[in-house]
């Protein structure tokens, strides 16, 4: 018995010692400004305060709210209906030519956002996309994310037996028809899963949405976090409950999926 | 030739409309923009000729004003000093951190999970929240240090230019943990117990057995996984925005982060996209040691 509880013990804590700043983030968010400062510092609120509300009304964190969602929606409907037919398309067998293109494919999801936002910028200004900056970031967002979804969705659709695929083309369905009908059912939930993980990425999103967006009223929340820093300074208590605006839905999302974002995450990166 | 053939001759039009969908995506927004990229690192890029297709060449000039700056060096320095430690320091925390959880004990894989609720936070914010805990004179990771007797006044984690460049590389180290541990777990877990219940009866101890099975076992695995760690380390943008903007006077500056601010604050673009194209060639390089790895991983 307790060879079992003691490592599972030592495990608790050092979660909870990594976990910490998660912590402190949400420990400092209910703090009054006093109790904040305060040296030492205390580690858990002495008078719980709630400034959730009022940062969230004060500094127009539902206007922030709504950019960020429409940006997340943008960029993975866009990932979604291109890449799955792509994943798909690459599972169906191996050779040179697919080997080739998966081997790109790797190279552009290494491109670095902070290096490619540079000539994305020009190209967009000529082409006049910066007029509708949230459209361009979705667009560069979703070429960073797309070669991420292709390859751990392929992984899915190389987990669909051959001989399923072989029966329904012997009963009449089409190539066409197999993708719909057999293919995209069974892979449904690993492209939904990957779905969310891009949608959590994008909703974190920052130098697209920092380097194209210059109208306040079109920025999503990572953007709103570091006006609201510019405005506010050092004034860490609001800072941190804006923090922690953003991060609660990410968590809550991924408490609920967390194993299988890790099998999709693990099953992408090694194979 | 005869895989030219076959190619042909296996391959729907169905499936080629479908790879043909990202192919031509991916041209668009970043292939095409990839090699404009190069395009641009030769000529003359600022705020007045940026809407017109046709700028003035100047060969080289870029490449040169990069390489003249009198920062250059250092964050050359500082790029190599931030991926190299922080890959190291990752892969060996990550490496530690899996080899306890691979214990049998209730809960461990659940717990080991969990790990990742902070490499999935959002950059920015989360280095807001290491800002204010490293704070000089309010921060609680000066406090615990200070309890614990290791420093006896405040240590400006951030603002020391000497301090700066480590910080942010713990703080990045501490985000990618997760990573390692998660990817390390998986291949640990691919290698066949009865391997190190014959080495435990043929009397090998526990470091014999690491030595001797686990870390030739795992050398293609560690080795796609440095190379994946460096590609995520040369991507980090937010944190160093969060943290310290490459300040104080670009002692924390790195190439990725110095190449946004040449294009988006100094708008001199054309030297923001040279830096990028001499990172971008790093970037492939390493990209291709990773996929390399990861082919020789399945092979084996």
């Amino acid at each position: 018995m307790m060879r079992r509880t003691i490592p599972t013990l030592i495990a608790v804590a050092l979660l909870g010692f990594y976990l910490f700043p998660i912590y402190w983030m949400y420990a400092t968010s209910f703090k009054t400004l006093t109790e904040a400062v305060q040296y030492p510092p205390t580690l858990w609120p002495s008078e719980p305060q709630f400034h959730h509300a009022e940062v969230f009304q004060k500094f127009s964190v539902a206007r922030y709210f709504v950019n960020s969602i429409v940006i997340t929606l943008g960029v993975t409907a866009i990932t979604v209906v291109v890449g799955t037919g792509t994943a798909y398309a690459l599972a169906l067998r191996r050779n040179l030519f697919v080997d080739l293109i998966l081997f790109t494919i790797l190279l552009l999801q290494a491109l670095p956002a902070s290096l490619m936002v540079t000539p994305l910028f020009v190209l967009f200004n000529m082409a006049g996309l910066l007029n509708t900056p949230r459209f361009a970031v979705v667009l560069a967002v979703a070429a960073k994310s797309l070669p991420f979804f292709i390859v751990i969705c392929r992984t899915a659709f190389l987990q669909i037996p051959r001989e399923l695929r072989d029966a329904a083309l012997v009963d009449g369905n089409s190539n066409v028809g197999v993708f719909f009908n057999i293919a995209l059912p069974l892979a449904r939930n690993s492209i939904v899963v990957t779905a969310v993980l891009i949608a959590i990425q994008t909703m974190g999103e920052y130098v697209y949405s920092r380097s194209f967006i210059a109208k306040i009223e079109l920025q999503p929340l990572t953007l709103g976090l570091s006006n609201f820093i510019g405005a506010q300074q050092t004034d860490w208590i609001g800072i941190m409950t804006f923090a922690s605006i953003l991060v609660t839905p990410i968590l809550i999302v991924f408490i609920f999926l967390q194993r299988r974002i890790i099998s999709g995450l693990t099953a992408g990166a090694l194979k | 030739m005869n895989r030219a053939l076959d190619f042909v001759r296996d391959r729907s039009g169905f499936e080629m409309i479908l790879i043909g969908l990202s192919a031509v995506y991916l041209f668009l927004f970043a292939g095409a923009p990839f090699v404009f990229n190069v395009l641009m690192s030769f000529q003359k890029v600022d705020l007045f000729n940026i809407a017109s297709i046709d700028r003035p060449f100047v060969g080289f000039a870029n490449y040169q004003k990069i390489l003249a700056n009198p920062d250059f060096w250092l964050i050359v320095r500082n790029t190599v000093v931030f991926v190299a430690l922080s890959s190291v320091c990752q892969l060996a925390g990550g490496f530690a951190l899996a080899l306890f959880f691979m214990q049998d004990f209730a809960g461990a894989s659940w717990l080991r999970g969990l790990f990742l609720a902070a490499w999935i936070t959002p950059g920015y914010a989360i280095g807001q929240v290491w800002k204010w805990m490293l704070a000089g004179d309010t921060g609680i990771a000066n406090y615990f240090l200070r309890s614990l007797h290791i420093i006896d006044g405040p240590v400006y984690w951030l603002s020391d230019p000497s301090l700066a460049l480590l910080t942010i590389t713990f703080v990045n180290v501490w985000l990618g943990i997760p990573f390692y541990l998660l990817l390390i777990s998986v291949g640990l877990s691919a290698i066949p117990r009865d391997l190190y219940e014959a080495a435990e009866l043929d009397g090998a101890n526990a470091v014999q057995r690491f030595c001797g099975i686990t870390l030739p076992l795992m050398r293609d695995t560690l080795l796609a996984l440095v190379a994946l760690g460096a590609i995520l380390t040369l991507q980090q943008f937010d944190l160093i925005a969060a943290l310290t903007a490459g300040g104080p006077v670009n002692s924390s500056n790195v190439a990725q982060f110095w190449s946004w601010q040449l294009s988006f604050q100094s708008y001199q673009i054309g030297l923001g996209s040279a830096v990028s194209v001499l990172m971008l060639l790093v970037v492939v390089v390493i990209a291709s040691i990773y996929v390399a790895a990861t082919r020789s991983e399945r092979a084996a």
